[in-house]
């Protein structure tokens, strides 16, 4: 990424007519992505001007990581197959383009994505697309009442230093603009006031006014093993039988849930074969089947498989599998909340 | 390669997914070319009941004793039978009338049932094994060219089988259910219509019928909980799914 090249981190304060303006006049070379507002709920979409942008959006229901970046469905490439089978590689991604907006819960989530499809092994459709994006993410002021980013560290305000391109935040009628990549500092070497030490506190304040408005809280300490623990928990059976649905949309939600599946779908003659990935989901059935069927047969399991990823598998990473964006509560459609899970979990082994 | 023949064979139903099958929009050319029609009542004059078939597509629900016979008939004279339709895999709207006793939905269809025979209505798979299901109302594109094309490649086909919720955040639709307080049967429902009515902003009423093992009971509840009547509830259960277990169970939540 853009992490090693050498640029000035330069901090500024700058009206945010001229950061649109901006914005718009790099519209004819990128394309651009942001929130938008769609009957009384905020999406992230593609714009041709920056007036379409809802800044001061709270959530979003799809994360833009996992819609620009790693995609929900593509076509990776096809087969033929006459005398022999040719391979057809669709051209690569070169397409340039920009995610305004993004919370640090969704940045975090695409440097958690970064860990799986840039690691070991890298993901070539993937690491073209995340070249080829500039993330500008925006620090949070809007807590909703399912987020809890600032109990495990990725929110409101990010703290990471690399993996993306600006760090904005709200100054009223201006955004504090810290830059964090060399392509930023060229696209966006504006004039505005540098920002010092007095511009810093002012940003420390805000973010501690937003602290206090999190009404959703997990201890983190132990959780590792407070899980590992209680794989049998009668929590996994009641919430499964009572309220999921194993409709999958927690993890299509989930901004760092990477699981994927791929098909291949043949012309009737077989002579053309496209192959697909698209996005998987534990919750599924399907999802873990071998000759004999799925692993994880019961509805608790799969159930448990989910939130475990998401609070427990610190050893894959070394980071929670959560970011704290609340998604999958939001998005449950009988609000099952794995915060409350692990919590009664704790509780009754206090009980004890 | 000599042609697979194909069968088409028709019970209770409106007869759509043989129409379904004709109208198929990107594939009609390839399927009238690669298979032989044998036997197909709405597409071709006269034809050969008898087979024997390659493959076999059932649609309809089984409602009278002769249409059982006659299946397991056609069961033994076909290498591969994919039951076809919402009727023919979950029961479908004929499976309506398994809510009441038989012979009340008799006398409220008919004057005179001194000549009705019916029984009550199952989807094909309670008379004879079937090696697929091909559903929807009308059938979904992606399946019905997956069946066909292989029993042409001879392999195991590969339907779909998660929730229309899947379909929906594939798609990047804000969920009607949770968002706009809409009764959307979607998260228990079977994909492969692409989400079409949550696209158009409407709840989806399950016309795939049920998901494996979708938690019929759980979403009645929540359906209660946002203020819907027994009686609307029971609608949307039975609806397409009346036959089915999945959304059975989800009946008996109305007792509590």
């Amino acid at each position: 990424m853009t992490g090693e090249d050498i640029f000035r981190k330069f901090k500024k304060l700058i009206p945010k007519e001229s950061f649109f303006s901006r914005l718009d006049s790099l519209a004819k070379k990128y394309r651009l992505f942001g929130p938008v507002n769609i009957k009384n709920q905020t999406a992230f979409r593609e714009i041709h001007t920056s007036k379409e942008l809802f800044m001061e959006y709270k959530s979003t229901m799809l994360s833009p990581g996992k819609l620009f970046i790693f995609r929900p469905k593509e076509e990776l490439f096809r087969f033929h197959k006459n005398e022999g089978i040719k391979i057809e590689e669709l051209p690569p991604v070169s397409e340039q383009q920009i995610i305004i907006g993004v919370h640090p819960c969704d940045t975090n989530a695409i440097l958690y994505l970064d860990r799986t499809f840039m690691g070991i092994y890298k993901d070539p459709y993937y690491e073209a697309r995340r070249k080829n994006t500039m993330i500008i993410s925006l620090n949070c002021t809007n807590v909703s009442p399912n987020c809890f980013c600032s109990s495990v560290g990725s929110g409101p305000f990010l703290k990471a230093e690399k993996g993306y391109d600006m760090l904005l935040t709200d100054f009223g009628d201006r955004y504090l603009m810290e830059i964090k990549s060399k392509r930023a500092e060229e696209l966006f070497n504006m004039k505005g006031k540098k920002a010092g030490k007095e511009e810093m506190e002012i940003k420390r304040d805000i973010e501690n006014s937003v602290l206090e408005a999190f009404t959703k809280t997990i201890a983190v300490e132990g959780l590792d093993e407070l899980f590992l623990r209680n794989m049998d928990h009668p929590v996994w059976q009641h919430t499964a039988e009572e309220r999921c649905l194993s409709c999958s949309n927690c993890v299509l939600v989930c901004p760092t849930c990477f699981c994927y599946d791929l098909i291949d779908e043949s012309s009737m003659d077989m002579k053309m074969t496209r192959r697909i990935r698209q996005l998987d989901a534990c919750q599924d059935m399907r999802f873990a089947e071998v000759y004999g069927g799925n692993f994880r047969q019961r509805r608790a399991a799969r159930l448990r498989q989910f939130v475990t990823h998401k609070l427990n598998q610190t050893v894959q990473y070394g980071v929670y599998g959560t970011v704290g964006c609340g998604r999958c509560i939001t998005w449950c459609p009988t609000g099952i909340d794995l915060t409350e899970m692990a919590i009664e979990i704790r509780r009754s082994e206090k009980d004890m | 390669m000599k042609k697979p023949r194909l069968g088409f064979f028709k019970y209770s139903c409106c007869a759509g997914c043989e129409f379904q099958v004709m109208y198929f929009q990107k594939h009609v050319l390839e399927t009238l070319k690669n298979f032989e029609f044998i036997f197909a009542r709405m597409l071709l004059r006269g034809g050969n009941p008898h087979g024997p078939f390659d493959i076999a597509l059932v649609e309809g629900t089984i409602t009278e004793a002769w249409q059982a016979d006659e299946l397991k008939k056609i069961r033994e004279k076909s290498t591969l039978l994919f039951a076809i339709g919402s009727c023919a895999v979950d029961g479908g709207i004929p499976a309506i009338k398994s809510t009441m006793p038989e012979l009340d939905v008799e006398s409220k269809v008919y004057a005179d049932i001194t000549t009705i025979h019916s029984i009550r209505p199952h989807a094909i798979d309670a008379y004879i094994k079937v090696d697929g299901y091909i559903r929807g109302c009308p059938p979904g594109e992606r399946d019905l060219a997956e069946a066909l094309s292989s029993v042409l490649s001879d392999k195991k086909p590969d339907f779909i089988n998660y929730s229309v919720c899947v379909e929906c955040k594939l798609k990047g639709n804000v969920c009607v259910l949770v968002a706009y307080g809409m009764p959307c049967m979607g998260p228990v429902t079977n994909a492969g219509c692409g989400a079409l009515c949550p696209s158009m902003n409407r709840a989806c009423y399950a016309c795939f019928g049920p998901m494996k093992q979708a938690n019929g009971p759980a979403l009645a509840r929540k359906f209660k909980m946002m203020g819907l009547s027994k009686e609307d509830i029971k609608r949307r259960f039975t609806e397409f799914g009346a036959d089915t277990l999945e959304f059975r169970r989800a009946l008996d939540i109305l007792e509590d």
